[in-house]
């Protein structure tokens, strides 16, 4: 039965793996499109994970030491971009920040002569929002297997509340840090329906990598194989390359 | 482990009477046709397809609409279609020559290509030029896609290519698409089909109309997918279109093919 | 340097009420049985949780004010703490542990870790400097754990079940390092434990916690000598008898303590009311078949249980009421006496010493 896990997961890797067009794999991950939504993937994806562990990180707090009424309600919202279709999740955004639809976007048009959408900052906040969830899940999980009287030892030697965070909680915290950014970066560099409903596509400025496979899928499908396995060769290096060290 | 056992069997008799479901080729009781057309022609061939399933007791239309270009791509990849209606000859002749190969291609429509923008039109678009002008958000369909090409090829034939595009905040991954976006107005304005603007969206939206003289006209051909299951139906589905289904066509604004 | 302790604490469903006091260079033992409140309390004074009602000063300082809403956090107590857990910093080896309270401090890093080295060095431990916690046997980390508090050279040590954590070896050599570390502390140290022998050995004096409840103040002497409950009594090996007296005939009197009656010398000057009795269990007899003599109480039970120890032994008998009686080893062989067997337990009225409640 495991085995039949393992083949479920390897079987499309393999695939891409057999499709890719070995022969003009450099040409294509070397041009021009494929170059420029790498580096927007990645500036965006590590964007996206920085503003969801600085968000996350007060709210983690609170969701793991406080007691206060509506808690399972704000851990549902927390969660629920993990499980809503990213497509939703950007229409949603749309409904926010849209220049005329959105409740927020609308005053921030006419106030200020700011629009979100079709802009870098869109695809951050589609990234970002998509991959807040397993950030903030991440380090709850890492807060809640703290253990406070650690905190309360170091208090009683004459550490203040913010000498205790930065001596004491962070660095104990660290494996759960590392698990929340990474986790946040992957999901983040993957986002695909938030980003084309809320960011658009326009290379150079929104079309992060998912999107120009997309693109590149309707008219040339073995271009689309090799910028996939771009993709997953950076996630899984990643994942690979912390792995030893953060996520036991 | 009996547990383990017992899932697996379950597991594949599901996959194996999904897999029997689906390749059930019945007689033209419960016949399945399935057509691939261009995301500009979602409202006309919806109609059709009723009209067809009427005149075909037994029969069911299932429609894939999106770009010509990730259609055709399906197909050549191996979906398995019956009848594929594309917005511009290029990607018929994709499938006839580097997929399953087509039979009785036809055309049967053409299009036209025109500005849409929201209804207030809040950019004051009122014509190919005013796309030019600083600060325009214009959306378009992405390149591969025929009214992305189109498009183009229309700013090409009024030399603005170079201002237009710069102006060009998304290229849409098909021509329903670029109509969302106008929609939901976070874009000025887009190039589409003047039979984008269905009634249904006529409160919504207006038509600039773009100059004959630069214009571009799109043609629609259909055909049957050589090898597919249905290849009598399919064939049966074409004519349809092209007898029944062209005042159908005529009312959403489509153009007699030539 | 006194600290002075008058406070309601409650955590939970746990309330401790306490009173006491103790001067600079004392050791004072907060002694109780499990869940008698005594790491609430020591909570309480190391400022992680504020008192429902009372003070806590410390050299004139008030740390906490109840009711004026007073409360110094720990972080700016004079303290240094021993927990039950040790709680050792498991990201940091043994001299950064140490250092951590002259970090905390603004002391600068070189310093402070010079300083810890020679603290680790002083309790035996330099070897250790620089292993993590998780690579510390049980004394080396209690070493560890005390040259961490000792470090900022505070006024007040808290020390909470400091070696119940460690096997027999190490509790002797700990307990007698804990002792030497005491005696040049200047400050005021507070020990919680339920061990009477290490309460003895290393406090000045005793402060008797149960049930939440203060139920005795006084040095190791006197409450050997005289101790006040059924749980000190047990501490050092009395038997206890608490209720209410009433007169019998001549000369003596009734003890009714609700576990079952005691036959007592009637006190002079006594009107009545509550008082403890006690009686050593050397005091009382043990035989199996009824005793005929002037012992005015007798009491008919099963043994419980036998504890040898050399040539002494202690019997416990479930009499109405509870007895430990001390004989010699050789009579339990001779009586065959084991857990289950019936047995009568005698003793004399006047053996019963009657102390004031």
């Amino acid at each position: 039965m495991a085995a039949l896990g393992v083949a479920f997961i390897a079987l499309p890797f393999a695939g891409l793996v057999i499709r890719t067009p070995w022969s003009r794999v450099v040409q294509i991950l070397t041009s021009d499109t494929a170059l420029t939504a790498l580096r927007l993937s990645l500036v965006v994806a590590t964007i996206a994970a920085a503003v969801s562990f600085l968000l996350g990180f007060p709210l983690a707090w609170t969701l793991a030491r406080g007691s206060f009424r509506g808690k399972t309600l704000v851990r549902a919202f927390v969660v629920l971009p993990l499980v809503m279709p990213p497509v939703v999740a950007g229409v949603g955004l749309l409904a926010a920040f849209g220049r005329r639809s959105g409740i927020v976007g609308v005053w921030l048009y006419e106030w200020f002569g700011i629009q979100i959408t079709f802009t870098t900052t869109a695809a951050v906040l589609a990234a970002t929002f998509v991959s807040f969830p397993l950030a903030v899940l991440a380090l709850e999980a890492g807060l809640r297997g703290l253990d406070e009287r650690l905190e309360d030892a170091a208090s009683t030697l004459g550490a203040t509340r913010w000498y205790v965070l930065r001596r004491v909680t962070l660095p104990l915290l660290g494996p759960q840090i590392a698990a929340a950014l990474v986790l946040s970066w992957a999901r983040a560099l993957g986002e695909f329906g938030a980003t084309i409903t809320f960011a658009g596509n326009l290379r150079g400025r929104t079309q992060t990598l998912p999107l120009a496979v997309f693109e590149q899928l309707q008219t040339d499908p073995d271009a689309a194989f090799a910028v996939s396995m771009l993709l997953i060769a950076i996630a899984f290096t990643v994942i690979l390359g912390l792995r030893g060290r953060f996520l036991r | 482990m009996l547990g383990m056992k017992a899932v697996t069997v379950v597991t594949t008799a599901a996959l194996l009477l999904a897999a029997c479901g689906a390749n059930d080729d019945g007689a033209a009781e419960g016949a399945q046709l399935t057509v691939s057309a261009a995301a500009s022609l979602t409202a006309a061939f919806s109609d059709i397809g009723e009209a067809f399933e009427a005149a075909n007791p037994g029969v069911t239309v299932t429609f894939n609409f999106g770009p010509s270009d990730g259609l055709a791509t399906q197909i050549n990849e191996g979906a398995m279609v019956d009848v594929f209606a594309s917005a511009s000859p290029t990607w018929m002749d994709a499938v006839a020559n580097d997929g399953p190969g087509v039979t009785g291609r036809t055309d049967f429509a053409q299009n036209e290509l025109a500005i849409i923008v929201p209804s207030d039109n809040p950019a004051a678009i009122e014509s190919l030029d005013d796309l030019m002008a600083d600060g325009v958000q214009l959306v378009l369909a992405a390149e591969g896609v025929p009214a992305g090409d189109y498009a183009r090829e229309v700013f090409a034939n009024a030399r603005i290519a170079g201002a237009a595009l710069e102006n060009v905040v998304s290229n849409e991954e098909d021509v329903k698409a670029v109509i969302t976006k106008v929609l939901t107005g976070d874009a000025d304005a887009g190039i589409g089909y003047i039979t984008d603007v269905t009634p249904a969206l006529a409160g919504q939206l207006t038509l600039v109309a773009i100059p004959d003289e630069v214009n571009v006209t799109a043609t629609y051909p259909i055909a049957a997918v050589t090898g597919s299951q249905e290849a009598e139906l399919a064939t049966r589905f074409v004519d349809f279109v092209l007898g029944d289904g062209q005042p159908t066509l005529a009312a959403y604004g489509f153009l007699p093919a030539p | 340097m006194t600290l002075v302790v008058d406070v309601v604490v409650r955590r939970g469903t746990t309330e401790v009420r306490a009173a006491f006091e103790a001067d600079a260079g004392q050791t004072v033992a907060l002694l109780g049985p499990n869940g008698a409140g005594k790491s609430t309390l020591v909570a309480s004074i190391a400022g992680l949780l504020p008192p429902s009602e009372g003070t806590i000063e410390l050299d004139g300082t008030v740390l906490d004010d109840a009711s004026n809403g007073v409360h110094i956090p720990p972080e700016h107590r004079p303290i240094g703490v021993v927990f039950q857990d040790l709680l050792l910093f498991p990201h940091l080896s043994a001299a950064e542990n140490v250092a951590f309270g002259l970090c905390a401090r603004g002391v600068a890093r070189s310093e402070a870790t010079t300083r810890a080295r020679r603290s680790l060095e002083r309790l035996g431990v330099a070897a250790r400097a620089d292993a993590r916690p998780r690579q510390l046997s049980g004394g080396e980390a209690q070493r560890v754990a005390l040259a961490r508090a000792l470090i900022a050279e505070p006024a007040l040590l808290l020390l909470d079940e400091p070696l119940s954590s460690l096997d027999v070896g190490a509790r002797a050599r700990v307990r007698e390092l804990i002792g030497d570390e005491l005696a040049r502390f200047p400050g005021v140290c507070v020990l919680v434990t339920h061990d009477p022998i290490e309460a003895s050995t290393l406090a000045d004096h005793l402060v008797v916690l149960e049930e939440g409840r203060v139920t005795q103040i006084g040095s190791p002497e006197q409450i050997r000598a005289a101790p006040r409950s059924r749980y000190a009594a047990d501490l050092v090996g009395v038997n206890a008898f608490r209720g209410i007296l009433e007169p019998l005939d001549d000369g003596a009197g009734r003890l009714a303590t609700g576990e079952g009656d005691v036959v007592v010398p009637w006190p002079d000057d006594f009107d009545g009311g509550e008082v403890i009795g006690l009686l050593r269990p050397v005091d009382v007899t043990l035989s199996l078949e009824s005793p005929v003599g002037s012992a005015r109480n007798m009491l008919r039970g099963q043994v419980t249980s036998i504890e040898v120890d050399g040539e002494r032994a202690r019997v416990r008998i479930a009499t109405a009421p509870p007895l430990v009686a001390e004989i010699t080893a050789g009579s339990v062989e001779r009586l065959g006496l084991r857990a289950g067997v019936l047995v009568w337990a005698s003793f004399k009225a006047v053996e019963v010493q009657i102390l004031p409640p």
